[in-house]
């Protein structure tokens, strides 16, 4: 009954503990006091995170229906003070200062976003078993909630950050896809949105558009934008089977691997525990998003069926495009890898989220 | 339904993301380890110093001497000008030139940047001791030719230079890398397999600035192998001296083995301008019309003139077309065919002792034709002509000896007894180098042995004289040789030989002295012979390119026996 809450929470602290592992070993070669405390940090994150997760999970999640639009119109209040008061980091203004933490806003336009979308589509029939969406028109199928996406989507892109972009356009489109809403309204907002995307590459920025040319090729700019796919695929590929062992891998160890502790911490995990410990992370990946379909599949609640597959899909397109861009299977893009990546705000969203589900599935047996 | 598309495609996605990370670590894993190594191991290379050639008794006659880089490590940025202006002081280098060859040679700020070469000994240990306060500072030995003897044996040595791409291509597989250093002509060429050091070095870690971060670990450099010649420094020494002003060669052998005592090729070159790199000095070698490079004495081929005649001789005698008590009467020419044929004097009535010992031309034409061109022919080759001597030196030459066959398949000619006149006297076409005549005079000095010449003694201290030594019996009747040996003796004895003005010696000498004509221009002089005359311990042969005649070579011949007798080497 409540085993979906422990399998959900042991796999998270699996993971998370191999992240630790990792960060310790990426940055305790670092001089300085800042680095030497990041793991540490880190830790004191996950826990926060825990108590996040514990009390999420035993709060009724139809408290999220009530707080939708609140949470909504919170993400964009935050995004937009991101413009006016965020930090610059790294080109980009993505960060809100919180006292002594550092929030990332976009981060929470992901929840925010899965949950108003499960809201929406699911709000005439909150006690129907049937999703009706598919009677929806065209403008209330698509239209409008791809307004209500493009605002916060918008926001993000122009800070700029290109990968949360496109990881809500991508859970929009799959939610889209799993409320059957017919399929040929979906093509038409697909083909909407990507037959202008030629004339919008005169709106990216020098950077993304540097990135993208690099995914291509790497090797155009192999010091400068092709740096960080290059030294990430060595990295991975140096670690071989077995691996190089813990605090033993050069490439993160001796910092040619930038972001080792963010982005790129698969590929330092990967080049220290090598392709078994990678299948082993993977696979723990896979039980836990596992976990969030069955989860999904075994409401029959439509608001939390939908908000499971939303979360779930959230945590799923996040893990692919991070793994994918430290195989170099996909342009480098800002994603953190959920429950691995040193951040708090990255930290605390997921382990909500996990709560959210583990919740959804304690609930489902009141109904 | 669409849930169950979107579940297949969230597996399929993982299993895309698995097999990505097994083609990268698995499949392609080897190649990017290596370039993972690439970026964090560097490695600072230290030579070994290359084997030494050392003579018979074990003088040196090219080692390697210590020279000393001074280099600086760039990563502490703060340094370098220190460093420049005290180097400056001890160098009496102007520090702009310093810091010139700073900006020039900078690669990378892992990387030691080469400020000054060969440095000497006592700047280096002024520099070192620098390094207590600056420790950016690398002060490297480095093992550099050195030839305490100048230009003695020049071409037998030969000299050492960076690998040539034409080398570099045959001898990749064998560890040759671009840069090496590897020898050219001579025993550094041939035996550079065995004198080549290999490198040592060590290796450490950096991290993506190229900073030091610790050293992985040292290979110790390992010395080239040491090569022992036959070569007595001091008979190399006094036949190059008694040579130096001339263009010619001489080779000094022992006839029973075939070591070579002495193989002097004038005019020679310091092999030190090419390891100093000395690039004027270098270009004008290739450039002098009097080839130097040139070891006379094996890549040289030129008509052997009357020495030959210990040839016609034999292959007469062996073949019964005459016999001592056989003589022609000489009038200062003979008529061949249509043609008059000359002797360089008129000599009367000779029989075979006294041909050889007049050098009588008319005699040896007569001879010759009575033998014939191609019996003539086959026994040069049995006395080691028109081939190689399988001598160890690269470059050597094999000489050539015609025959009526080799004249019709290659000119469309006729062969005609004017030419068995000339091959008689080793006129014409033939030709042969300094040590194929030597080794054919050795053959009357120790009784019908054909020697293969050597002239490495031991490699790494192990001999390998017996793989060296290779006798061939000519089968020749001990008559033919005893009656030539005395021959050979008259011709230094008999107050008309043509080599009497060797025969106030305290050793007695015998041998044949040779003319060649070679217009246009003046002719060479040969003089071959073997010493003691009782159990013989050298052979000799010298040899003057456009020496003018024969009587110039036994003048040499005489001086160096004399220097070798004032030595008490014999």
């Amino acid at each position: 009954m409540r085993n979906s809450f422990f399998i959900i929470l042991i796999i998270a602290l699996l993971i998370c503990s191999l992240g630790v592992l990792s960060i310790y070993s990426s940055t305790y070669q670092k001089e300085g006091k800042p680095w030497q405390t990041v793991f540490q940090r880190q830790i004191l994150w996950i826990i926060f995170g825990l108590l996040l997760f514990s009390i999420v999970s035993n709060m009724s999640y139809r408290r999220f229906w009530d707080w939708t639009y609140f949470l909504y119109i919170a993400a964009l209040f935050f995004l937009l003070l991101v413009f006016l008061l965020g930090t610059v980091r790294l080109g980009a203004q993505r960060w809100l200062r919180l006292g002594w933490f550092n929030f990332q806003p976009s981060e929470l336009a992901k929840l925010a976003m899965a949950i108003f979308l499960a809201r929406y589509f699911s709000r005439k029939s909150s006690d129907d078993i049937d999703l009706s969406c598919s009677k929806f028109g065209i403008f209330s199928a698509v239209i409008l909630p791809f307004f209500f996406t493009a605002l916060p989507l918008s926001l993000i892109i122009e800070q700029p950050d290109l990968g949360s972009g496109v990881l809500l356009l991508l859970l929009f489109i799959s939610m889209l896809y799993l409320t059957r809403v017919r399929l040929k309204y979906i093509i038409t907002l697909v083909a909407g949105i990507i037959l202008p995307l030629p004339f919008m590459w005169h709106f990216l920025r020098d950077y993304q558009k540097d990135r993208l040319l690099v995914f291509l090729n790497p090797n155009i700019d192999p010091l400068g934008a092709g740096y960080t796919v290059i030294q990430s695929k060595i990295a991975i590929g140096s670690g071989g089977l077995f691996g190089k062992g813990w605090l033993a891998g050069t490439q993160s160890q001796l910092h040619f691997l930038p972001e080792a502790h963010t982005d790129f911490i698969f590929a330092t995990f990967c080049e220290e525990w090598g392709f078994l410990g990678g299948a082993v992370l993977l696979f723990l990946y896979f039980l836990l998003i596992r976990q969030g379909f069955l989860i999904a599949q075994r409401t029959q609640d439509s608001f939390g069926k939908l908000l499971a597959f939303g979360i779930t899909l959230m945590l799923s397109i996040q893990i692919a495009i991070n793994i994918a861009m430290n195989l170099g299977l996909a342009p480098v893009v800002g994603i953190p890898l959920p429950l691995m990546s040193y951040g708090g705000s990255s930290i605390f969203i997921t382990f909500i989220a996990l709560g959210i589900l583990a919740n959804i599935d304690k609930t489902r047996a009141v109904f | 339904m669409r849930i169950r598309v979107v579940t297949w495609l969230v597996t399929g996605m993982f299993l895309l993301l698995i097999f990505g990370l097994l083609n990268l670590e698995v499949i392609h894993g080897r190649a990017y380890r290596d370039l993972g190594n690439k970026n964090c191991v560097r490695l600072i290379g230290q030579d070994g110093s290359r084997g030494r050639i050392i003579d018979r008794q074990g003088g040196v006659i090219a080692a390697s001497k210590l020279s000393y880089d001074f280099m600086i490590l760039p990563q502490d940025q703060p340094q370098e000008e220190k460093i420049i202006s005290s180097a400056s002081r001890i160098l009496h280098k102007s520090v702009k030139d310093l810091k010139n060859a700073f900006k020039n040679n900078y690669i990378s700020s892992s990387l030691p940047v080469m400020l000054a070469r060969s440095i000497s000994i006592k700047e280096a240990i002024a520099l070192d001791e620098l390094k207590v306060d600056l420790p950016a500072i690398i002060v490297q030995p480095n093992p550099v030719r050195h030839y305490p003897y100048a230009k003695l044996a020049c071409h037998i040595l030969g000299y050492v230079g960076e690998i040539d791409r034409w080398r570099l291509t045959k001898l990749e597989d064998y560890g040759y890398k671009t840069k090496d250093i590897v020898g050219f002509g001579g025993v550094e060429e041939k035996y550079d397999y065995y004198l080549r050091q290999e490198e040592g070095g060590t290796s450490f870690e950096v991290d993506h600035r190229g900073k030091f971060i610790r050293t992985l670990g040292f290979r110790p450099p390992l010395n080239g192998k040491d090569i022992q010649l036959t070569l007595d420094i001091k008979i190399q020494k006094i036949a190059e001296d008694y040579l130096s002003g001339r263009k010619g060669s001489v080779v000094i052998m022992d006839p029973y083995t075939g070591e070579i005592f002495a193989m002097a090729s004038a005019p020679g070159f310091s092999p030190s301008v090419f390891a100093e790199k000395n690039n004027s000095a270098i270009s004008g070698l290739f450039n002098n019309s009097n080839s130097p490079l040139m070891n006379r004495a094996i890549s040289g081929a030129y008509p052997p003139g009357s020495v030959f005649k210990l040839v016609v001789a034999a292959a007469a005698l062996e073949n019964k077309k005459i016999n001592l008590n056989t003589s022609f009467l000489c009038q200062g020419a003979t008529l061949v065919g249509r043609r008059q044929f000359k002797c360089w004097s008129t000599h009367g009535q000779q029989n075979l002792l006294e041909a050889i010992t007049h050098s009588c031309d008319v005699f040896f034409y007569k001879t010759g034709l009575l033998v014939g061109p191609q019996v003539l022919h086959d026994y040069a080759l049995k006395f080691g002509f028109s081939r190689t001597t399988s001598f160890e030196l690269p470059y050597e030459v094999p000489g050539f000896i015609p025959s009526p066959l080799w004249r019709k398949i290659n000119k469309f000619k006729n062969w005609f007894d004017g030419d068995t006149a000339n091959l008689s006297i080793g006129q014409g076409e033939v030709l042969a180098t300094p040590l194929q005549i030597a080794r054919m005079t050795a053959v009357f000095a120790n009784d019908g042995f054909l020697v293969r010449p050597y002239i490495v003694k031991t490699i790494d201290g192990r001999d390998i004289s017996a793989y060296q030594r290779k006798l061939e019996k000519l089968n020749l009747k001990k008559a033919t040789v005893e009656h030539i040996r005395e021959g050979l003796e008259k011709v230094v004895n008999a107050p008309t030989g043509t080599a009497s003005v060797l025969s106030g010696l305290a050793v007695n000498i015998a041998g044949k002295t040779g003319t060649a004509q070679a217009p246009p221009g003046q002719s060479h002089g040969w003089f071959a012979g073997f010493f003691p005359l009782k159990n013989p311990k050298f052979v000799i042969c010298v040899f003057l390119e456009r020496g003018s005649s024969g009587h110039v070579a036994c003048v040499v011949t005489k001086q160096i026996i004399q220097e070798m007798l004032n030595q008490g080497l014999i």
